[in-house]
């Protein structure tokens, strides 16, 4: 290279260093309204977007007009857009500072933490599960909401759900135990506060993963805790997940630590949480080969199954039959009815079923085995999960997060990449109701 | 703080073939794998990427199709109501036959008389045509047992009465 064109090539990147602050705060500034106008309008009254809820965000109300599709399109597809930018400036090391990456991603659980419950009446189950055993003596792994219909929770739970006994896992409803007292609204803010505490955890044991692994910390930070799926849809419907994250980010910081049997503990501890994350043992076992992880595995299990025996019976720690009940099931933004819709047909069908399980069986496959050549086991993990929800029937926007914190600590930039491919793939399946609003 | 690495050469799986041992790192130049892996994943992406933008086409025709049916309902009504409720199963999901029902009087909704007519066929000047339809109770649900007066070619099926 010439040294002019040298000269020309420091100029430009002075130039551009010189402009990040203003973008980065442009972006940021992006971040902070989208949220900010989806809570302001979701805080007036529900609608297909708000579930109804107790008023806990009464004090919001009279700012925001009553929150639509158009106008919390609009918002996600802005905080996409922003977020597309903030990583892209994340990549360019020293542009971004932990502290300006601290305070957005603060300012985003504050503003998310304050307003009401977004799109999804999930908590409202989790909080029905722990009145059915703590106010009712009811078994939440025997009967559905339904069995507590005089309960002024059975009002807000969700349609689909009224029947359904909980499909999560004993170490979770007993931890949603104690906040059954507190009353409906008690309960609402606690589950808040859960989520709020768990995504906080998550994003510092993400912070702690990255570092040692001499990733860039700051980037790692960002790209999970400004996504537009975790910020809105899982912090914002304070979904449990965050809690079966919080556990699984444990279990690699442990991991990188050396404690390899405490960290197949936390695995377990997660999947009694939400099964989902069990995905992870395999992986780390293979990648250990040594009796340690097993035999933290295995402690972790026979305890776990002791408490959630002797609490909920043989119902609480029958995984396998809500982990099949729940794979049945068929949502409208699965890559599987999309597909299905590709080849002009109307759904999915029982076949198809059993063809995504099977293809999911040879990816696990040939992840172990890349696992035991040497393949980062993380990366590893990373991949099962994302596959696990591409190929779910049932899927949700916050099942596409759980590869998230390890894809920004896996050794595999790959999978970074097909992971926020999918999630944009997700949002953009969101748009249609802009592009053409019925009303 | 270090990551943990696992040795593996003088252990029990020295005694595996060579291609069956594990190894503690990926060798470098396992070029071929990464490859073949990227490639799926592309295919994979793409197919994924397509499938989206088919569906959301798709729903945004089906979309513009229920625009048309509340509009369609409307001006045949002569109500400009807004609290409609349009079942896309009752008639076949696929088969692009709605069924659009809404209040005969001001009321909340399904508070009063319900007229609902069955709607198919093209898109004409923002509206579809209506091919029979019943009337339903005040607070009732859309069941056979509830329909009357039905009339036009589509309520022989569905109407009781």
């Amino acid at each position: 290279m010439s040294v002019a064109a040298e000269g020309e090539l420091g100029f430009a990147r002075t130039r551009s260093e010189q402009w990040a602050p203003v973008l980065l705060a442009l972006l940021a500034l992006l971040l902070v309204a989208a949220t900010a106008e989806i809570v302001l309008d979701g805080a007036l009254d529900h609608s297909a977007l708000i579930p109804k809820s107790p008023e806990i965000a009464g004090w919001l109300k009279g700012i925001g007009e009553r929150l639509g599709y158009r106008v919390f399109l609009i918002a996600l597809l802005t905080f996409t857009a922003a977020y597309a930018g903030l990583v892209a400036l994340a990549g360019r090391a020293g542009v971004i500072s932990k502290r300006s990456a601290i305070i957005l991603i603060g300012a985003l659980h504050v503003i998310v933490f304050a307003g009401p419950i977004l799109l999804s009446t999930d908590v409202f189950s989790y909080i029905a599960y722990a009145r059915m055993g703590v106010e009712h003596g009811l078994n939440p792994y025997v009967h559905g909401p339904i069995a507590i219909a005089h309960d002024p929770i059975y009002y807000y739970v969700g349609q689909d759900w009224k029947h359904v006994a909980t499909a999560y896992g004993p170490l979770y409803t007993l931890l949603s135990y104690p906040l059954a007292p507190l009353g409906v609204k008690g309960a609402l803010w606690g589950m808040k506060l859960e989520a709020l505490l768990a995504s906080v955890g998550t994003l510092a044991l993400t912070w702690r993963c990255a570092r040692t692994r001499g990733l860039d910390p700051v980037k790692a930070l960002l790209i999970v805790g400004a996504n537009p799926l975790y910020i809105i849809y899982g912090l914002g419907g304070a979904h449990n997940d965050l809690i079966m994250l919080l556990l699984m980010m444990a279990a690699v910081s442990l991991t990188l630590a050396g404690r390899d049997a405490s960290a197949a503990a936390a695995v377990v501890a997660g999947a009694l949480v939400k099964a989902t994350v069990a995905v992870l043992l395999p992986f780390m076992i293979v990648s250990k080969r040594s009796l340690k992880p097993l035999l933290g595995a295995g402690a972790a299990l026979a305890l776990g199954a002791l408490i959630g025996y002797a609490a909920f019976g043989i119902h609480g720690i029958d995984v396998v039959a809500a982990l099949n009940r729940d794979a049945a099931f068929v949502s409208t933004d699965s890559f599987a009815t999309e597909i299905a819709h590709l080849f002009g047909k109307p759904g999915v069908f029982p076949v198809d079923h059993t063809l995504l399980k099977l293809a999911l069986v040879l990816i696990g496959l040939h992840l172990l085995w890349r696992t035991w050549r040497g393949y980062d086991w993380v990366a590893a993990s990373g991949w099962t999960l994302l596959a696990v929800s591409v190929t779910s029937t049932w899927l949700l926007a916050w099942y596409i997060l759980w590869p998230l914190p390890l894809a920004v600590v896996a050794r595999d930039r790959r999978l970074l990449v097909a992971t926020l491919l999918v999630q944009g793939l997700f949002v953009a399946h969101q748009v249609s109701p802009l592009l053409a609003p019925v009303q | 703080m270090t990551e943990a690495s696992t040795p593996v050469e003088g252990s029990a799986w020295g005694r595996l073939p060579h291609w069956l041992r594990p190894r503690s790192a990926e060798r470098s130049g396992s070029g071929r794998t990464r490859l073949v892996e990227t490639t799926l994943l592309v295919l994979a992406g793409l197919l994924l990427a397509i499938a989206t933008v088919n569906d959301v086409v798709r729903q945004t025709h089906v979309n513009q199709r229920l625009i048309a049916d509340l509009r369609t309902w409307r001006s045949y009504t002569g109500h400009d109501y807004h609290n409609l409720s349009i079942s896309q199963q009752l008639l076949g999901e696929t088969s692009g036959r709605e069924v659009v029902c809404g209040n005969t009087s001001p009321g909340m909704p399904k508070a009063e008389t319900q007229l609902c007519l069955a709607i198919w066929g093209p898109v004409v000047d923002g509206r579809r045509t209506v091919h029979g339809g019943w009337y339903l109770p005040p607070k009732a649900e859309d069941l056979r047992a509830d329909r009357y007066a039905c009339f036009g070619p589509a309520s022989p099926g569905v109407c009781s009465r």
